[in-house]
């Protein structure tokens, strides 16, 4: 099972920010520089944390952070 | 059909209604679900029936090459990869596009450029094109990419033509569509929801009929003049189609979402208070809120991903050549293009900004964000370049500053260089003009919006007595048949 603990390092990287604390209602509005901009740094950090590959129709779903570790969950267990 | 005319208001709607979930009732859900479908289709073919084959087709074709997509594990095809018959399907969806909305364009740019004389072929759009087709190109990437669970026909079917949304969006995903047609507790009718998208489409129709159609009269003269504009005559008519095109689009999607309501069926917000906006990305954000989750996710993301290894300066890259498609996908002119390309600079100049981490305060945010939008909407509106230029030199005051003829008593004015006379005749203006465009800046900026207001709404005697006033004051305002902006496009 992948934790928030496992990628808030990620978050935090990305964003530049080690303020950030995640939980799991978190979303992409809660984090000031989190936008569609840096949204896709993210999701290419998390693909190559996780090894695994996120399709286009995916990333909206990934704006919550509840989501997103259900959807890595999903994809590391296939 | 309009959702403003009386025909759909009494007629149409209430027996679509009734019948739906009368079948749901007796259980008769495929019955139910293949009535909707068949009400969408003739509300499609009210105005011109020529064009139902076209969709029709455009339907069974996506379907067939989704389901080769989803079912290519299985029984792969002999000759062709999947990637082959994704290509297939996609080229296809943009070819019809091209050839229904661009062909014009592109003979007219080559016999203006190229020196060509080709005959135009005055092909006229067909309704919804751009928004049934983008819907499905978005459908086979998810099927290619296997994102695509539910195969049936008849919901697909429903999930691209579903009456509310198909001439002009909220622009739907399957994903979050499809499975809605599926949930029982969907089938009831639920009086709450029948309450509470009658609201929310009486204060979209009250949008449209009164507001908008009042400040087109204005935005009409003024971007049709071909006389040149003074200095207020041509900022009260691009005000008055930034104020036109906000309450029409966003009045249209009010009634959209009150109408799903109406089925038990959510259709997802389309405005947020977009001229509360701070910002570019923040307006992005707020205004047309599902074309934004489509340009992110099917244009900008990919483009990107072919850029390789993501550096800022190409997400810049990504971001700007994405508006400027997203342009041109709503016209097949030059000034479409323009709107793009100045909608792209205002993101790459706010996210500068914002990673440099410039100083901004809200007021000025605000202030730079409305009035650069007000420019690009010239560009929106204008048929022509020139009829752009035309309205742009009289904002920049080439023609000159007239005021009302009754401030000619206040004597340093006219020292100042102003004249005086019928200082908005330009536009065929009068007081109501300015009156209403600070009303109106006033209620975007200051007041809740109409998802806002619904949310706090309750079925007590107070509401209902607004609801009758505002529906009332509609019924005044609709004699004349009046288009939504965005079934242009």
């Amino acid at each position: 099972m992948t934790t928030i603990e496992e990628i808030t390092p990620v978050f935090r990287e990305v964003f530049d920010d080690d303020s950030i604390n995640l939980t799991t209602s978190t979303t992409a509005d809660d984090v000031e520089e989190w936008d569609s901009l840096t949204h896709m740094n993210l999701v290419i950090a998390l693909e190559l944390k996780f090894k695994i590959k996120f399709a286009l129709g995916e990333l909206q779903t990934l704006k919550n952070v509840g989501e997103m570790l259900d959807l890595i969950n999903r994809k590391l267990s296939r | 059909m309009l959702f403003n005319s009386l025909e759909f208001l009494f007629l149409f709607l209430p027996i679509t209604l009734v019948i739906y979930f009368l079948l749901q009732k007796r259980r008769l859900a495929i019955a139910a679900k293949s009535w909707l479908l068949f009400a969408s289709l003739f509300f499609y073919s009210w105005w011109n029936v020529t064009y139902l084959p076209l969709i029709l087709s455009s339907i069974l074709f996506n379907y067939t090459i989704g389901g080769l997509l989803v079912e290519y594990e299985e029984r792969p095809l002999k000759g062709i990869s999947k990637k082959g018959i994704f290509l297939f399907g996609l080229t296809a969806n943009i070819l019809l596009l091209c050839w229904f909305k661009y062909m014009d364009f592109f003979i007219s740019t080559s016999n203006d450029l190229l020196g060509t004389q080709l005959p135009l072929l005055k092909i006229i759009l067909p309704l919804g094109i751009s928004f049934f087709t983008i819907t499905q190109i978005a459908f086979l990437v998810d099927a290619y990419e296997g994102l695509v669970e539910e195969r049936n026909l008849l919901n697909y079917a429903l999930f691209v033509t579903f009456f509310p949304h198909l001439l002009a969006g909220p622009i739907l995903h399957h994903k979050e569509m499809m499975p809605q047609f599926e949930r029982l507790r969907n089938k009831v009718l639920s009086w709450k929801n029948l309450y509470l998208g009658l609201m929310l489409f009486f204060i979209g129709l009250f949008k449209k009929v009164v507001i908008a159609d009042t400040f087109s009269s204005w935005a009409t003269a003024g971007f049709d003049s071909t006389q040149p504009l003074n200095f207020f005559s041509a900022w009260f008519a691009s005000l008055s189609y930034t104020f036109q095109l906000y309450f029409d689009f966003s009045g249209y999607s009010d009634m959209a979402v009150g109408i799903g309501w109406m089925f038990n069926i959510s259709l997802p917000v389309n405005f947020n208070s977009p001229y509360k906006a701070t910002g570019m990305i923040d307006f992005w954000k707020r205004w047309h809120i599902t074309l934004t989750n489509f340009v992110t996710t099917y244009l900008y993301t990919p483009i990107l991903r072919a850029f390789g290894r993501i550096t800022f300066t190409r997400s810049l890259v990504a971001v700007f050549l994405a508006m400027l498609i997203s342009g041109f996908w709503h016209g097949a002119g030059w000034t479409f293009i323009i709107w793009g390309g100045m909608h792209g600079a205002g993101l790459v100049v706010n996210h500068v900004w914002k990673k440099n981490k410039l100083p901004m305060t809200p007021f000025w945010g605000w202030l730079i964000t409305f009035a650069f939008v007000n420019f690009s909407f010239v560009f929106f509106r204008a048929k022509s370049l020139a009829s752009a230029r035309n309205v742009l030199e009289g904002m920049f005051g080439f023609n000159g500053v007239m005021l009302d003829k009754s401030l000619k008593k206040i004597g340093f004015l006219g020292d100042l260089g102003f004249t005086f006379g019928k200082w908005l005749e330009g536009i065929k203006g009068n007081d109501h003009t300015w009156i209403f465009a600070i009303v109106a800046l006033v209620t975007v900026v200051f007041w809740k919006n109409s998802m806002e207001v619904v949310e706090r709404a309750r079925p007590n005697w107070g509401w209902f007595l607004m609801l009758l006033i505002i529906s009332f004051w509609s019924f005044l305002n609709m004699g004349k048949v009046s288009e939504f902006l965005y079934f242009q496009f």
